[in-house]
C-alpha cells in the first residue's frame, strides 16, 4: 500500500510492501529515516526549518522538531537506533521571491542536515536544492529503497537494499 | 486567523469574480479571441487541501507566478497543463518549451495578475503593484506548495480564490488562483468593511 506523507505529516512503517511517499516537493524536505536490517522506514514531509513556538499541533512540519519526532516513530516500529541511516530529499528554490523568505529550500536542508548531526544519525543520501522538484518513495522491507524522480524525469534509485551495495552512496 | 465568515468568503468572491471577469476581457482582447470565465470558488484551506486544488501534486503544470506587492501582499498564480500552454502559444506559432514560449506565457499572467489586481486596488483602496512574473513547468505540488510557503511564514491554512478561464475555439483552459497571505486577507477585509 501506498501511503502518501503530505506537507507537515509523517508516517512510518515495517510491513514488507508497503511504500511511503513525499510526491511534489518543493522547497519543503522528504526526510528518510530507515534501518534497512530490519526493513523499517519513517519519511516525514518537511516545511520550515524552525518552530516558531514550542508544541505546534503539526511537529513534523519544522526541522527542528521533526527530526527528534521522526527518530521516535521510526523506533516505535522496530527501527534499531544504531542502524538508522537517513536520506534527504528537496529543497528546491524553483522561484525567486525576495525578502527573508530567500531560498527557503536550502534553509530547510541545511536545518534537517544539522539536527540530524546533533543526534548522530548518518545522511546516506541526499538530493536537495536545485530548481526542479521531486517526487520521493521509501519501499518497505528486505529489499528497502528510496527512490527520486525529479520533475518530468526518471525513477532514480537513492540508496538501495541491504544486498544491493550500500557502499556506493556512502 | 483561523475562520472567516459565510459573509466574508462571498465578498472574497465577488471580488474573485469581477477581478477574474476584467482579467479575462483582457486576455480576450490580446489574443482576439473570446474568453470565458467560471464563477470563482473561495475558500480558506488546511495547506495540503490548497495544495491539492487544482489536480494531482505529481501533475506536470506550467506556472506562471505574479508576486503582488503594496497594501496587501499575496501571489497570483496561473496554471497551464502542457496541452493548454502549447494550445495558447500556438496562437502566435510559439513552442511553450522556449525562450520565447516562456515570455509568451510570462505576458500572459502579466495582463491576467494585472488586470485582476486592477480591479481589487480600486474596490478596496488600495496600492497594489505586480512585480515581473516568473514561469516554470514542474510537478503542481512542488510549484504550489513552494508558493504558498515561499515566504518562510508559519501559516496553518491559505485563503485560495480559483477562477477558471477557458480561451474559446482553442479549447484552452488555464486555473488562476490568488493567494493573500495572512496580513493581506484582514487588510483587504477592513477595507471592505467587512
Amino acid at each position: 500500500m501506498e501511503t502518501v506523507v503530505r506537507m507537515g505529516e509523517a508516517s512510518a512503517s515495517n510491513t514488507p510492501g508497503d511504500v511511503l511517499a513525499c510526491i511534489g516537493l518543493g522547497s519543503c524536505i522528504g526526510l528518510a529515516l530507515v534501518d534497512r536490517s530490519k526493513g523499517v522506514a519513517a519519511l516525514a514531509h518537511v516545511m520550515l526549518p524552525e518552530a516558531p513556538k514550542p508544541d505546534p499541533p503539526q511537529p513534523h512540519k519544522f526541522a527542528d522538531l521533526a527530526v527528534p519526532a521522526l527518530l521516535d516513530l521510526v523506533l516505535a516500529h522496530g527501527g534499531s537506533r544504531l542502524r538508522l541511516e537517513a536520506a534527504l530529499v528537496g529543497g528546491a528554490a524553483m522561484f525567486q521571491f525576495g525578502g527573508s523568505g530567500q531560498d527557503i529550500g536550502q534553509r530547510n536542508a541545511h536545518a534537517v542536515a544539522r539536527h540530524l548531526e546533533t543526534l548522530r544519525i548518518p545522511v546516506r543520501a541526499t538530493e536537495v536544492g536545485g530548481s526542479k522538484g521531486r517526487t520521493v518513495r521509501v519501499a518497505v522491507g528486505a529489499d528497502l529503497a528510496i527512490t527520486v524522480r525529479e520533475a518530468g524525469g526518471t525513477e532514480e534509485q537513492l540508496l538501495g537494499g541491504v544486498a544491493a551495495g550500500r557502499a556506493v552512496f556512502v | 486567523m483561523n475562520t472567516l465568515t459565510d459573509m466574508q468568503l462571498d465578498a472574497l468572491r465577488e471580488l474573485a469574480n469581477i477581478g477574474s471577469g476584467n482579467a479575462g476581457t483582457a486576455l480576450g482582447s490580446m489574443l482576439g479571441k473570446s474568453v470565458d470565465i467560471s464563477v470563482p470558488t473561495a475558500a480558506l484551506l488546511p495547506l495540503p487541501d490548497a495544495v491539492a486544488i487544482a489536480g494531482g501534486p505529481d501533475e506536470m503544470r506550467f506556472g506562471v507566478v505574479v508576486p503582488i506587492v503594496g497594501d496587501m501582499d499575496a501571489i497570483v498564480v496561473l496554471l497551464f497543463p502542457e496541452d493548454d500552454a502549447r494550445k495558447l502559444c500556438g496562437i502566435y506559432g510559439i513552442d511553450p518549451h522556449t525562450p520565447d514560449g516562456t515570455s509568451m506565457l510570462g505576458e500572459v499572467g502579466n495582463i491576467l495578475g494585472t488586470n485582476y489586481i486592477n480591479v481589487l486596488a480600486q474596490m478596496a483602496g488600495m496600492r497594489l503593484d505586480p512585480a515581473p512574473p516568473q514561469v516554470v513547468e514542474d510537478m503542481l505540488g512542488s510549484i504550489l506548495s513552494s508558493v504558498l510557503i515561499g515566504r518562510g511564514e508559519e501559516i496553518e491554512e491559505a485563503l485560495v480564490l480559483d477562477s477558471k478561464l477557458q480561451v474559446e475555439e482553442e479549447q484552452c483552459s488555464l486555473s488562476f488562483l490568488l493567494l493573500p497571505d495572512h496580513g493581506g486577507i484582514k487588510e483587504l477585509l477592513g477595507r471592505l468593511g467587512l
